[in-house]
């Protein structure tokens, strides 16, 4: 519950500070994770599904939701490349499911992403193969976003922290 | 704010079950059938809570009763984070809400619930209701207060210190003075610290006063003496605790 909360107040704080302001201003937030994040990851841990997603009645509706699906095997691969060690919540090390960080991760990750599967119809999350190269991927992204924008208007962005 | 899809605390119809969650609780912590009693000892501040909750406390240890006290903004985890956040001006009235809810979170899994199942006594110097009314103050949707809260347990009592303004106004001068978030200077109702302390706190206590049926509330008056107060107090909790004893006396012999 702490950690669910914890993360609330974060993202309150952002959303507050960062994501309300400049789309008032008429600019384009680009959300590196959004509330999704939360409901997956808050209820692979044990909270309430629904009171996840109460909790969150305060953040804004994104205009579009783009969720980049990879195979959990893909997943802890790429992060081996990169890492040594998977961080301890990262990995649901706070859940006791397994001492190993690795078989953990699987465990806990796996769980995530089927979270995420329910949140896709749910919300509408518009699903991207991941596993596809990063142009290909940034094709589909690009296709995905044009429509929803009003051409010719000039365009900021600004880069939000992952939660 | 989104309005909850289903009834989170269902107080409004009086379905609030004492000892259990007030909504859809913690799922992975199933409280079930425990020992222990919870009493909260609401007010604003300055009414003599943690006088009361003193004395009760003394009195219950006396009789044989293991008690542990609980108070806003205690846990270990937060209380720094809270301090901080109040002494900088970064603070808003949601992360206010999400902070002091992060904080009773946190005692509520680590102090209140193992000492319910150890059978302790656990009394709650203020519970969710002072959160609640903070908040509600200060415009947040009482809805969504009240679901986010529905992972909180029902007290087995709450007991209300009730006081008008004018008195609470004198006690906190005499005490100590005003500080900036009991005259609700974020609200901004003026630079005067007396007419911003004054018009805070009666929203305060309206705002209480409103919660009071829906949430049960024994109400006590905070203008009498700290012993009259205390011997109401361990009046009702002793009827609640001996209910057989109480009883006994009154009981009429079956007769054929």
């Amino acid at each position: 519950m702490t950690f669910s909360l914890l993360h609330a107040t974060d993202f309150a704080d952002r959303l507050l500070y960062k994501i309300i302001p400049p789309l008032k201003a008429g600019m384009i937030v680009l959300a590196d994770r959004y509330t999704y994040t939360a409901f997956a990851r808050d209820a692979t841990r044990g909270v309430d599904r629904q009171w996840v997603r109460d909790l969150y009645g305060f953040a804004v509706r994104p205009d579009l939701v783009l969720y980049f699906r990879v195979p959990i095997e893909v997943s802890l691969d790429r992060l081996m490349a990169r890492r040594v060690k998977l961080k301890f919540y990262e990995a649901g090390m706070d859940l006791g499911w397994s001492s190993n960080p690795n078989e953990s991760f699987r465990l806990f990750q796996g769980k995530v992403l089927d979270e995420y599967d329910r949140l896709v119809d749910e919300f509408g999350l518009e699903v991207i193969d991941a596993r596809a190269s990063i142009m290909e991927q940034q094709r589909v992204v690009r296709h995905l976003i044009s429509p929803r924008l009003e051409l010719g208007e000039q365009l900021v962005t600004t880069d939000e922290q992952p939660v | 704010m989104s309005s909850p899809s289903d009834d989170a605390l269902e107080g409004a119809n009086g379905g609030i079950q004492a000892g259990r969650y007030y909504g859809r609780g913690i799922p992975y912590l199933n409280i079930g059938e425990y020992p222990g009693k919870l009493i909260a000892v609401e007010g604003t501040d300055g009414v003599g809570r943690s006088t009361q909750i003193q004395l009760l406390r003394e009195w219950l240890e006396v009789k044989g009763y293991g008690v542990v006290e609980t108070g806003w903004t205690r846990s270990p985890l937060m209380q720094p984070t809270i301090e901080l956040a109040k002494s900088s001006n970064t603070l808003n009235k949601l992360t206010f809400v999400l902070l002091y809810a992060t904080d009773f979170a946190d005692r509520l899994e680590k102090e209140i619930i193992p000492a319910l199942k150890a059978g302790f006594i656990v009394l709650s110097d203020r519970y969710i209701f002072s959160a609640l009314a903070r908040a509600g103050v200060r415009g947040v949707d009482r809805q969504w207060l009240r679901t986010l809260y529905g992972f909180a347990i029902a007290p087995h009592l709450v007991f209300y210190l009730k006081v008008d303004v004018s008195t609470l106004i004198r006690r906190v001068l005499a005490a100590r003075g005003m500080d900036f978030w009991e005259s609700g200077m974020d609200l901004k109702h003026g630079d005067d610290i007396y007419d911003s302390f004054r018009t805070y706190q009666n929203k305060l206590l309206r705002e209480y006063a409103s919660m009071a049926d829906e949430f049960h509330f024994r109400n006590l008056d905070a203008r009498r003496s700290i012993d009259n107060i205390q011997e109401e107090l361990r009046r009702q909790v002793a009827s609640f605790l001996e209910p057989v004893e109480q009883l006994k006396p009154a009981e009429p012999v079956a007769v054929r």
